[in-house]
């Protein structure tokens, strides 16, 4: 039972690119303004966003078992997973920056993983309640989806500038390349994810 | 009733009636508490200038050295390219990739893509990629994460502070700048006025 306040209840479809109005008609209309196509929802959005959260669930382990990178000093490797760089960073007195990398490499993608299975089961289940909590909730995890790059861009710059051959360097580990999937692959779930599914289920 | 002049939530699809914001208004949708637009002063020409500042300052952000470190009688400057080609070295073709997307190629693509939609409804030029230009723009948005690569920066040189000599170079002055031009740049493009435009210069 959808409300009637809804424009697709009122038979009209709007244009996910720039926002035009159109009259419900026949399939794969295109866009009076903008020529795009036109859908009452994203296509098949609850099994993109669920088939891509699963594969960011499955590299998320590898991405915080391995090393992320392993630091060189005088011929000596000492390679580091997520977690021992923030314990090094808190070794090193410096807390605010470990709690900045915490923030952005562990806790944004564990929020992530579970803020969009949540809202997946919302809509599965046709939680009816609070739904305005549920669209804040999709906003934060939209909005705060690219800043776990961070500790990917940090390797990036350690590794170019620490390259001194057998003084000291940064080599980027195989967790580098998982982590990096595991924030891509959260971003296209919670783009592809359409926070308009969780209103289609109020009466 | 007449699809044009009436208009949906992006975000829980309400039905709304057209209203007429002026500059400093905020339109909110009344469900969900959707930013449904925020007018902004003169926001064609000032996307038109500001894009014009960002695609100057792209030059020295990217060819210039961001940050040089001494260690140990060995001195090093890095760019945003050599992060790219350092870790494209240590066969992490992904990361790099990533990388070099997220922090050269869309933001370049952004600003470019600014410039030519605010160029064109500037001078009244209409152009039929106008709609594809500005699909793209609103889609590689999210990708462009300069100011993420920032905070990588300051992450980066606060764990070097400790062992090495760091300098920074002119580069990093004019990222900070580009980074600067590209916020505005974002806020001063008012989504909704431009297609609305654009839809004009179609007819």
């Amino acid at each position: 039972m959808k409300s009637k306040k809804t424009a697709l209840a009122q038979g009209f479809i709007r244009c996910h690119d720039c926002g035009c109005l159109s009259k419900q008609t026949d399939k794969n209309s295109q866009c009076r303004l903008c020529g795009g196509r036109l859908h009452p929802r994203l296509p098949n959005s609850f099994q993109r966003s669920a088939a891509l959260l699963l594969s960011a669930f499955c590299l998320y382990i590898p991405a915080n078992i391995f090393p992320i990178m392993t630091v060189t000093r005088l011929g000596v490797g000492e390679p580091h997973t997520i977690i021992g760089g923030i314990i090094a960073l808190v070794n090193g007195n410096m807390v605010p920056i470990a709690i900045l990398v915490l923030v952005a490499s562990i806790l944004v993608p564990l929020l992530k993983l579970l803020g969009i299975g949540l809202l997946l089961l919302n809509v599965h289940y046709r939680w009816q309640v609070h739904a305005k909590k549920w669209t804040i909730l999709y906003r934060i995890i939209a909005f705060v989806g690219r800043w776990s790059m961070l500790d990917i861009f940090m390797i990036s710059i350690l590794v170019s500038l620490v390259d001194m051959g057998s003084v000291a360097q940064v080599i980027a580990g195989p967790a580098a390349t998982a982590f990096a999937a595991v924030v891509v692959l959260t971003m296209f779930a919670a783009k592809n994810f359409d926070p308009r599914l969780i209103w289609d289920n109020q009466r | 009733m007449n699809p044009t002049i009436l208009s949906a939530c992006p975000e829980c699809d309400l039905l709304l009636k057209p209203s007429s914001p002026v500059v400093g208004d905020k339109v909110h949708c009344p469900r969900c508490g959707y930013l449904l637009q925020r007018p902004r002063k003169q926001s064609v020409e000032r996307t038109f200038a500001l894009s014009i500042a960002g695609l100057i300052l792209m030059f020295p952000a990217n060819l210039m050295p961001l940050v040089g470190i001494k260690m140990l009688g060995g001195a090093k400057d890095g760019t945003l390219w050599s992060g790219v080609v350092a870790l494209f070295e240590e066969h992490l073709w992904g990361v790099a990739v990533l990388v070099f997307l997220s922090s050269i190629l869309f933001p370049l693509l952004n600003i470019i893509l600014s410039l030519l939609i605010s160029a064109h409804l500037y001078f009244n030029r209409p152009n039929r990629h106008l709609a594809h230009w500005m699909r793209w723009l609103q889609h590689l948005d999210e990708w462009a994460m300069l100011e993420v690569y920032m905070l990588g920066i300051i992450v980066a040189c606060v764990k070097l502070s400790s062992t090495s000599e760091l300098k920074f170079g002119f580069g990093l002055y004019a990222f900070v700048a580009l980074l600067i031009v590209t916020g505005m740049l974002a806020s001063s493009l008012d989504k909704v006025l431009f297609w609305r435009q654009i839809g004009q210069l179609r007819t």
